[in-house]
């Protein structure tokens, strides 16, 4: 791949005689940075077919030309090759600029290689070639690739993200480096990202990577669309992929068209449909899925400038298990009990109420230019609307209105500049600006479950790598955010004076109902955050990485300001105005290995939130559905610390056998008790066999093992029957027992021509029909995870 | 030092960039909603007052009223009141009333709502200590499935004695069932459930 390159002329000699074929030309190579000469460029005459070498000052000369073109191709270790049109016209000199570190500057590459965005954080890329596999799922279960990562589910089509015990609002997504601003605090709100458009993900274990928040308290998930090539070429790709569980089928399919000037355009789409899933002993009945997604973007990708205009459209119908609902404790007691969905219908692709209808719009446009002798400036804008529907089963006509309807509009701005001019000691700073607005249309006839709210977000950020030596990288980094949230929320009187707002906020009432009062809140919040960290290379086998990081988390809005009913969980949820932020101070270090056969990488964590934010029991009221438990999100001191691992053995040249382990634990350490929600200790192990020669043959069985989760809080209550006096317990905090599940997986590619093949995988989930639970599912007093699914993909890359 | 073409033609690419940005924000904060402050929410499906009012076929004088008032809707704290004693032999008529005192006049929550979804909704009764029977009238409305509703029934009151009634509202049953008049369900969700206690037959 060659770039479009500046050459400045710096002297033009012209001669009279034009046939005399002795003139000479004389090239300077230097480094398009600092424009320090580099010695030793491998210079091929192509239409000579000679070859010379730069000296040590980066000269070379070329003698016995005649006028005419000249064309030559210039390679230096550590640099692209670079092709060159020179036009003789007598003796001639040329200083030719060429790329150093190009995977450095995160340039464009022909291989895909997955580059990291950090230097000393815990970060995980999972490439194409693993995505590709979850074609039919999500990014939640994507990222459970990686020791450490779990997800939190509802049901088995909405998954978030669990790093290191940590989810929802802090954990931060970015979608081609614009930040997902989709209602994310909501433990039942997905991800609005299409798996299908993404190229590489990347995981950022803790808050590591500033320049993208200082709020990420759990870790960041970076996911990119494929890197731009410049040539001119059209490719693409077509996968067709079918499951048996749920009678699903996915298609979609990528089309580029590059030219070599850096111009460059994609086009993806992705569609996605399943009926309801079963369990082995149950249907799910309700749990389909209705995905359409499309992402398109242009523009043009020059080493020195570029700029990319981006848009993205995903629309989730999302059912939700009809077992779930609940009008009364007394109905969640019997749905424990009973320990089958009380819905068991025949399988149908219908989607009734209870479900989402979440439409996700995201544009972007970036430009960057890249100064000599200075680095590279981006200035980016993006606009996001979130549009999330949420229909519950209401009385007649009623379950066509949603009970949730919300609009989220947010613009962000964004400039970042990134000095390279010395590669050992980079510098990073920005500016960024947010606005958001979020509408809560009162049509729903059901009173709104956050406000409406207008969000003033502006970062700055600096971050510095320095390369010590050879050896020694470090890293460091400062943030600092101002949030203003100035909310217009509706109280009725009776809560306004239970939470005793009536004494601490009388001032912010703006309007006077009869039942209840218009407010208006106005927070401003004051975030500092920080990284420093180090990367030590103990031989070229193995390294160590340190790293410490401080991070602040404004509260959510959820946490402010919730004021309602939770249907499926049968409880009130109630947020706290007086809540301060977030503060988390977390220390890791990882050390890896690498020898020919065997890999090792060993992540461990503590991470100390002060006043961190979550939702407890606290009372207990009557109403008309009988008594109700009252839960309030309550701030406390919580501690974490775990462990992960991967580990690959090559036993031989076919077989290869994984590990990948993790291990958590989290405690509210004022009331000693243990955190919710934490995921139990897993262990997975596969073995793999490959054959290159076979079409690229392998086969790979999987054995995933979860254990019970017996550190938890005990938040049952009893539940006072008071038609024949009798006390019960509800347990809503028992953990499942462990399960064991083995998965299976091959694929092979059968090549057509040089450009085209076609990529077969078959695969085979939960292997056995094992049926189990799942912690970490919102949804588990209701019913059994997911039984056997085969799965069959095409994938047609031409 | 110099620009040459590709350098100006980024100049324009970066102008127009800079142009679309510009419009943009401000076709974004023209949209920009007003600062009349947000409508309140006209809450639909919301309880406030269930009564339970029984009389006395025999006797309109004699009345038994079983309230639960809930002023913020089943969302909030309910209060359960008992006027009157049932007459031991007595047969009583059941007048129930499920409205949204909110609202002014109040909102007939059982005749505008309940009663038009008669289908997707059931009426369960139970009772404990207290010796009252219960027959659903030939009059009351068809509910879920094959049953009759449980909005006109009648109770009869037998021995003296003092117990709790106990009224639930099940909506979208997975199966009803009124074999029994006080009803019984399978599955469905419970819009209302509601505990009277002391109730007494004198």
């Amino acid at each position: 791949m060659k770039h479009n390159v500046l050459i400045v002329v710096l002297c033009v000699f012209s001669m009279v005689h034009s046939q005399n074929c002795k003139y000479t030309f004389i090239g300077e190579v230097v480094d398009f940075h600092d424009g320090t000469p580099m010695s030793g460029a491998t210079v091929h005459i192509e239409t000579l077919n000679r070859y010379t070498t730069g000296d040590i000052n980066g000269k070379f000369s070329i003698k016995n030309l005649c006028n005419g073109k000249l064309t030559l191709v210039i390679s230096h270790v550590g640099c692209e090759t670079k092709r060159v049109d020179i036009e003789i016209i007598g003796d001639t000199f040329k200083t030719i600029n060429m790329e150093h570190h190009l995977e450095e500057l995160e340039e464009v590459s022909l291989v895909n290689k997955g580059s990291k965005t950090t230097r000393t954080a815990q970060e995980t890329v999972l490439k194409e070639a693993v995505l590709q596999r979850y074609s039919h799922l999500s990014l939640g279960d994507a990222l459970k690739e990686v020791p450490g990562i779990s997800s939190l589910n509802t049901g088995s089509t909405i998954v978030k993200p669990i790093i290191n015990g940590l989810h929802s609002s802090r954990i931060l997504i970015l979608n081609n480096s614009v930040r997902l601003q989709d209602q994310e605090w909501g433990v039942e709100h997905a991800p609005n990202i299409d798996i299908n458009s993404a190229n590489q993900v990347s995981v950022i274990k803790g808050s590591g990577a500033l320049a993208y928040g200082g709020d990420a308290i759990g870790g960041v998930v970076v996911v990119t669309p494929g890197k731009v090539i410049r040539k001119d070429t059209l490719y693409g790709k077509t996968r067709v992929g079918g499951q048996t569980n749920g009678r699903g089928y996915t298609i979609t399919s990528t089309l580029n068209k590059n030219y070599k000037s850096g111009w460059f355009a994609q086009l993806q789409g992705a569609y996605k449909k399943n009926g309801d899933f079963e369990a082995s002993e149950h249907n799910l009945t309700n749990t389909g899925l209705n995905s359409k997604g499309i992402t398109t973007r242009f523009g043009k990708n020059t080493f020195k400038s570029g700029f990319e205009v981006y848009y993205s459209f995903l629309d989730n119908e999302i059912g939700i298990l009809a077992a779930t609902r609940v009008g009364s404790v007394f109905d969640l007691q019997r749905a424990i009990n009973s320990g089958q969905p009380i819905v068991n219908d025949p399988f149908s692709y219908t989607i009734n109420a209870p479900k989402q209808d979440v439409k996700h719009h995201l544009g972007k446009l970036n430009y960057f230019k890249r100064f000599q002798n200075f680095g590279k400036v981006t200035l980016q804008y993006d606009y996001q609307n979130n549009k999330r529907l949420e229909f519950d089963v209401r009385i007649g006509d009623r379950r066509s209105i949603p009970a949730i309807d919300l609009t989220l509009q947010t613009h962000t701005v964004l400039a970042d500049v990134n000095l390279d001019v010395n590669l050992d000691r980079k510098i990073n700073f920005g500016i960024l600006a947010r606005y958001q607005d979020n509408f809560a249309n009162p049509e729903t006839g059901v009173r709104r479950l956050i406000p409406d709210y207008e969000k003033y977000d502006v970062g700055l950020y600096a971050t510095t790598e320095w390369r010590i030596n050879s050896n020694f990288t470090a890293d460091a980094g400062v943030r600092y955010d101002f949030n203003r949230i100035d909310a217009k929320k509706f109280y009725r009187r009776s809560r306004w004076e239970e939470r005793g707002y009536d004494v601490d906020f009388a001032d912010i009432i703006i309007d006077t109902l009869p039942t209840q009062f218009l407010t208006n809140p106005v927070f401003d919040y004051h975030n500092f955050s920080a990284s420093i960290g180090g990367k030590l290379y103990l031989n070229d086998k193995s390294y160590i990485i340190g790293n410490y990081a401080l991070s602040s988390r404004p509260p959510n809005p959820s946490e402010l300001f919730s004021d309602g009913l939770h249907h499926s969980a049968a409880r009130f949820e109630l947020g706290d105005l007086r809540f301060d932020q977030e503060v988390s101070n977390r220390i890791s270090a990882s050390y890896n290995y690498t020898a020919s056969k065997f890999k090792v990488l060993t992540e461990v964590f503590y991470n100390a939130i002060q006043d961190y934010i979550y939702l407890r029991p606290f009372d207990f009221i009557s109403t008309l559905r009988g008594p109700f438990p009252f839960w309030e999100y309550q701030q406390t001191n919580a501690q974490l610390f775990g462990i992960d691992l991967n580990a690959t053995y090559t036993i031989t040249d076919n077989w290869q056998w994984q590990n990948k382990s993790a291990f958590i634990k989290g405690r509210d350490v004022n009331d000693d008790i243990p955190l919710i929600d934490i995921p139990p200790f897993q262990t997975t192990n596969q073995i793999r066999y490959t054959h290159k020669t076979w079409h690229r043959f392998s086969a790979s069985l999987k054995s995933e093992w979860v254990f019970e989760q017996n550190e938890f809080p005990d938040f049952n209550f009893e539940l006072d029957n008071q038609l024949n006096g009798q006390n019960t317990t509800v347990d809503i905090s028992t953990p499942p027992p462990a399960y064991h599940l083995m998965h299976f997986s091959t694929e092979a590619t059968f090549p057509f021509n040089e450009k085209t093949n076609l990529n077969v995988t078959l695969g085979i989930n939960n292997l056995l029909d094992t049926s189990y639970r799942n912690y970490l599912n919102q949804l588990r007093f209701f019913s059994d995870e997911l039984g056997r699914n085969i799965t069959l993909q095409l994938q047609f890359n031409y | 030092m110099k620009t040459n073409a590709l350098n100006s033609k980024l100049m324009k690419t970066s102008k127009f960039f800079m142009i679309a940005l510009f419009s943009l924000s401000l076709i974004t904060s023209c949209s920009d909603d007003d600062d009349n402050g947000p409508a309140p929410v006209l809450e639909e499906e919301l309880i406030t007052n269930v009564t339970l009012t029984f009389v006395n076929d025999a006797d309109p004088t004699d009345i038994v009223v079983l309230a639960s008032v809930a002023p913020d809707g089943q969302d909030g704290t309910s209060t359960q009141s008992i006027t009157g004693a049932f007459t031991a032999g007595a047969s009583y008529s059941l007048g129930l009333s499920l409205t949204n005192a909110l609202e002014n006049p109040a909102d007939d929550v059982l005749n505008d709502d309940v009663i038009p979804a008669a289908d997707e909704h059931f009426f369960v009764y139970a009772v404990n200590g207290i010796n009252l029977a219960v027959s659903r009238d030939s009059d009351d409305i068809g509910g879920s499935g094959d049953t009759r509703l449980g909005v006109n029934t009648t109770w009869v009151a037998g021995n003296a004695s003092t117990g709790n009634v106990q009224i639930i509202l099940v909506h979208e049953p997975e199966n009803a069932d009124d074999s029994n008049a006080f009803g019984s369900v399978t599955g469905g969700s419970e819009d209302l459930n509601i505990t009277f206690t002391g109730v007494e037959i004198e």
